[in-house]
């Protein structure tokens, strides 16, 4: 079955008592179906112009969830989804003779997604006349999700810097407490090298665990604030996601960055003699 | 006191340690030279500020000479690297300070531990040793306490017991008496004959010349020189 996306509802009315069984079927997204009380079974009628002239009659045999589309996050997607002919029944101008109708877009779902490429490259060199694109490259989405992600990654960078910075400073001032302690075991006869390793070591359990306890919140928060967004703009849309491929990449990050700080913090340390670090 | 001098352990010569201030430079300790034998008590003494604590830092290897040279063990210190010195100080030098320098978040047997876990000691000989130091300072029966618990005399005898921990030749104490009450000073001092007594060389810098007498030898130091040796 190929499907088209009605952008707009033309008219919508339910005619519950009616007999459906040989009537033109539709589906209605959720979003509609909730707003219009509109069940499986209805009937409805649908017309090309909005004072509802000519409306034709369907009967709705299924509801679905529209897939999410950021561009149009806030907008409740009222469609509904058409068989071609009854779309063309229903939208051709009776002055129209019958097969010059023009479509201008159709969206192909396939079984396998990673094909898109290789399908439109097959279709664009076999048919004259229609261009195929991916749906992601189509109305210059694309663009528009790169500048976003390229943002983020902005966003991303300035943060890790600041938070090192802050890091840093923690540690030095951590460090710094303990530096009649560092003092002592200096004057006890522990090289430098010695407590550099128990001070990295130490880094880096502590990195981890900071690292794991992050990821258990935003694990803990990815839930919470997909469900408040999704409430908030009716939508499946997934706001947040926490991949094994982010949980990694931010232990990456932190564990290595976190051992580093308390080593450049504790290196500047030690450098100076056991007996001015003991004194306080 | 039973151990008489043989062989040297530490051989300062010619040692000079000069600190830049900035009103210039200020020399804690000049051209001196000193040789502390095994089995060895020395007394150093002196007013304020005469170098009495930078030699004993410089004979106990946290402090480098700015000239002149300092051997332990026949090796030239100078030529060791921190690492080695570490080492050095780790297990043939004992350290004992005016304010003790204990571990506050370890018991009094942790901090006898210390050292020894440093060295490679296994955990029963260290487990052991510590309990041994713990009951020659008296102190068996606070093993468990943490310097918070103890009082000053106690805290002194612990860290006397951490000095003794890796069988030094060499004890260094810094004012070892300087915060206690005479009651307890006399207590340490008496430990510090004892220590001494069982073979370790032990130089001692103190005002106390109760504490001073009870050493064989007595340096007194005026402006960064010995001005005066007497030898019991």
């Amino acid at each position: 079955m190929i499907v088209l996306i009605l952008a707009a509802v033309l008219g919508a009315a339910s005619l519950a008592s009616a007999q459906t069984t040989d009537l033109p079927t539709i589906l209605v997204t959720r979003q509609l179906a909730e707003r219009e009380r509109l069940a499986v079974g209805d009937t409805v009628q649908l017309a090309r112009e909005a004072d509802g002239a000519n409306p034709g009659t369907f009967r709705i045999a299924g509801i679905y969830e529209p897939v999410p589309d950021p561009m149009r996050l806030g907008q409740a997607p009222l469609e509904i989804r058409l068989h071609l002919p009854d779309l063309q029944g229903l939208t051709r101008n009776p002055a129209t003779p019958v097969g010059a109708e023009r479509v201008d877009q159709i969206n192909i779902t396939l079984v396998d997604p990673a094909d898109a490429e290789q399908f439109a490259d097959d279709i664009n060199g076999r048919t004259a006349g229609v261009f195929a694109m991916r749906a992601t490259d189509a109305g210059g989405s694309r663009e528009t999700f790169l500048v976003l992600e390229r943002f983020h990654y902005a966003i991303a960078t300035v943060t890790i810097i600041a938070a090192t910075v802050f890091l840093l400073a923690l540690t030095i001032m951590l460090v710094d407490e303990r530096r009649e302690t560092v003092g002592v075991l200096r004057l006890i006869g522990l090289p430098a090298r010695r407590i550099l390793m128990q001070v990295f070591i130490e880094g880096v359990l502590i990195a981890a665990a900071g690292a794991l306890f992050g990821l258990l919140l935003a694990i803990a928060c990815e839930s919470l604030l997909n469900r408040f967004f999704q409430w908030r703009y009716d939508t499946a849309l997934v706001f947040v996601r926490i991949s094994p491929r982010v949980a990694a990449t931010c232990v990456a990050i932190a564990v290595p960055l976190g051992a580093a700080a308390t080593v450049v913090a504790s290196w500047a340390l030690l450098r100076r003699s056991g007996l001015r670090l003991a004194r306080r | 006191m039973s151990a008489l001098p043989s062989s040297t352990i530490v051989e300062a010569t010619s040692v000079t340690r000069q600190f830049q201030m900035p009103a210039g430079p200020v020399f804690a300790v000049r051209d001196l030279s000193l040789t502390i034998a095994a089995g060895a008590y020395t007394a150093i003494q002196g007013p304020s500020g005469c170098g009495k604590s930078t030699l004993l830092h410089i004979l106990g290897c946290v402090d480098t000479p700015s000239s002149g040279s300092l051997t332990f063990d026949g090796q030239d210190v100078a030529r060791l690297r921190d690492h080695a010195r570490s080492l050095l100080r780790l297990r043939q030098i004992g350290f004992v300070f005016q304010r003790f320098y204990l571990l506050p978040m370890l018991t009094a047997a942790e901090n006898v531990e210390l050292p020894q876990a440093e060295a490679g000691v296994s955990k029963p000989t260290r487990l052991e040793r510590s309990r041994e130091l713990l009951e020659y300072v008296g102190l068996a029966a606070r093993a468990g306490h943490r310097p918070s618990q103890l009082s000053g005399g106690e805290m002194q005898r612990v860290a006397i017991a951490r000095a003794l921990a890796n069988r030094p030749r060499l004890l260094l104490a810094d004012e070892p008496t300087g915060e206690l009450d005479q009651a307890t000073g006399e207590h340490v001092a008496a430990l510090l004959d004892r220590v001494n007594a069982d073979g370790t060389a032990v130089v001692v810098v103190t005002h106390d010349s109760a504490l001073a007498s009870r050493a064989r030898r007595v340096l007194t130091m005026k402006d960064g020189r010995i001005d005066r040796e007497t030898t019991a």
